[in-house]
């Protein structure tokens, strides 16, 4: 309101004194950006509320001793990141996490990427097999928790009794076991999504470098390690980040599967932040942890996407 | 193109397997859904149920107090994801045609947003919330939904833009077309693929997840399809085939969505991928 009135007195005194095209060309340029800007305010204020400004106050607030009710908060410095350092329960829940995050960009890369090799071929019913391997990433991870609990629990030790086995298949029963089993149901879940990438990526590559590569009197494995591997670089970038970041965030799965346990055994970072913050009243705490795992997060990207680029300028 | 050789045919096997390895607890959540609560102890994992237990379906239907659950689902995932379009398109055309320096900076404050995802900021974002009136307040998730996913949607849109002639637009401003009208009669349709794109992997995102609707909607009649069906199998620990048809149930609409625009999920994927 208060623009509107500054601005009409101001342009009406300008009028006269300056030749009038130029004065309607800077008008309409004053306009126009006003109009964008218009237009981008209502992003910015969705984005700021919703984004910056819980950021800005999780940083804060790891600054002091808040429990999250009360109305008090003072201003302890350093000292819950101190606390993280010597925390059993944090140091394990991040140790657990991180590798969980190894196994399964590993495990799905390379299973993505020759799944995806293998549908790129000219085996028969494609849509098929890829139908069936995508369809999980459609199922919330919370349902992908039941169901596995329940093939681990009941279904599959029942095959033991039809053929005589004695294979242990309840994996979530033991500390030793339990990351294992949320391997299998995490990569049964998400194997067929970076396969769609890996998919795309193959089919961006052109043909006629492996129709040369054929002239040329190049085996099948050749053009797989020469071509294949080289020409997908970027889309090994994309999956690994994409893959390991994920990985770091694993919450329902757990929380639907294992709740955590046995124990403490399969903690993840993001089920200890909120179990502190909302079990046990330390939303300070909480959020020095979650700024530690932003660090950590962004620190991963940032070296995974040096190195595996500078990997991709090599090849 | 290659012959259909010895090795496809070895490729063909190994994909056959691989399939039904993934098809399998797809194949027991089905089986089970259908027996009786008898079935569960007699029969083998496997076997057909005797006959198709409907009953199974209406007490999940019930205990996941289903109509009300998937209302507020679809209305929050719909809500946030069209918010989600029209407001990345406006920033992301503003941000492209808008040509100073404030709006290349506003586009970087945006994109940075993408490293930042909200599990890291779920704690002060509670806070925040509920002193803003959040709590058991469908609009305020959706606020929230939408906040913490436009960095990404206006990367996606903002690439989309910068491929559009400039020439369009200038033939409607010599035509005395204003800078808005413009973008509301002339861009905004012309970003129908990316839009198409951008709904099918946000409302994955958003009708599948956990965290936010359960720390924010905590009334039984503000609930979300998830967050009802994430208690169900402790609900009925015994017959827990009830909990299997509640994830047939909880699963279907998103599942019919594929079904329809089965083309546009995977073009989608690999644009969400794109960053």
């Amino acid at each position: 309101m208060n623009l509107d009135r500054k601005n009409t007195p101001s342009i009406s005194v300008n009028l006269p004194a300056k030749p009038a095209a130029s004065v309607q060309k800077k008008k309409r340029m004053k306009a126009g950006t006003f109009q964008y800007l218009i237009l981008l305010l209502p992003p910015l204020l969705f984005f700021v509320v919703g984004m910056v400004i819980p950021l800005i106050m999780g940083i804060y607030n790891s600054f002091t001793d808040w429990d999250g009710l009360s109305l008090e908060k003072n201003w302890i410095g350093l000292t819950n990141y101190m606390e993280i350092f010597k925390d059993e329960m944090f140091l394990n829940s991040f140790k657990f996490t991180a590798m969980f995050m190894v196994f399964n960009t590993l495990i799905q890369n390379v299973a993505a990427f020759l799944f995806a090799v293998m549908l790129d071929s000219n085996i028969k019913g494609k849509n098929f097999y890829r139908t069936i391997i995508f369809a999980p990433v459609l199922l919330s991870p919370i349902l992908v928790g039941q169901i596995w609990t329940k093939m681990y629990g009941t279904i599959l030790p029942s095959i033991n009794d039809m053929l005589g086995l004695s294979i242990n298949f309840n994996f979530f029963s033991s500390p030793d076991t339990v990351m294992t089993g949320l391997l299998i149901a995490n990569n049964w879940q998400w194997i067929g999504y970076w396969m769609l990438i890996y998919l795309a990526g193959l089919q961006a590559v052109p043909k006629d470098i492996y129709e040369a590569c054929t002239v040329d009197g190049g085996s099948w494995w050749q053009k797989f390690i020469h071509i294949t591997i080289p020409m997908l670089g970027p889309s090994i970038t994309i999956c690994t980040i994409g893959i390991a970041t994920g990985s770091l965030k694993v919450y329902e799965l757990i929380v639907a599967s294992t709740g955590g346990g046995p124990g403490d055994s399969s903690k993840s970072t993001i089920m200890y932040i909120y179990d502190s913050a909302f079990m046990s009243q330390q939303s300070s705490y909480a959020s020095a942890m979650s700024v530690i795992f932003l660090l950590v997060l962004l620190v991963f990207a940032f070296i995974q996407l040096k190195v595996l680029r500078k990997r991709e300028v090599e090849l | 193109m290659k012959k259909y050789g010895k090795g496809t045919l070895v490729l063909q096997v190994i994909g056959t397997i691989i399939a039904l390895v993934y098809l399998l607890p797809f194949l027991v959540v089905f089986l089970y859904a259908f027996k009786s609560p008898e079935e569960l102890i007699s029969s083998s994992p496997f076997s057909l149920p005797k006959k198709l237990e409907w009953d199974n379906f209406s007490q999940a239907f019930e205990a996941l107090n289903f109509w009300q659950s998937f209302g507020n689902t679809f209305l929050l995932t719909a809500s946030a994801v069209l918010l989600l379009i029209l407001l990345s398109g406006m920033a992301a055309y503003s941000i492209v045609r808008g040509g100073s320096k404030f709006f290349n900076g506003s586009y970087m404050f945006f994109i940075a947003g993408i490293l930042i995802p909200y599990q890291v900021i779920f704690v002060p974002m509670f806070v925040l919330g509920s002193s803003l009136g959040f709590i058991n307040n469908l609009f305020g998730v959706i606020f929230l939904y939408v906040g913490t996913s436009l960095p990404f949607a206006i990367f996606v849109m903002a690439g989309f833009v910068k491929t559009i002639p400039k020439e369009i637009e200038e033939a409607a401003f010599i035509d005395g077309c204003s800078i808005m009208r413009t973008f509301w009669v002339i861009i905004l349709p012309m970003l129908k693929p990316v839009a198409a794109a951008l709904t099918i992997i946000l409302s994955l995102q958003i009708w599948n997840d956990y965290l936010l609707p359960q720390l924010f909607l905590t009334d039984n009649n503000m609930k979300t399809l998830t967050v009802m069906q994430s208690t169900l199998f402790s609900a009925f620990e015994t017959n827990f085939n009830v909990g299997f048809a509640g994830i047939i149930l909880s699963s279907l609409p998103i599942l019919i969505l594929f079904l329809l625009m089965q083309k546009h999920f995977v073009k989608g994927i690999t644009m969400g991928a794109g960053k």
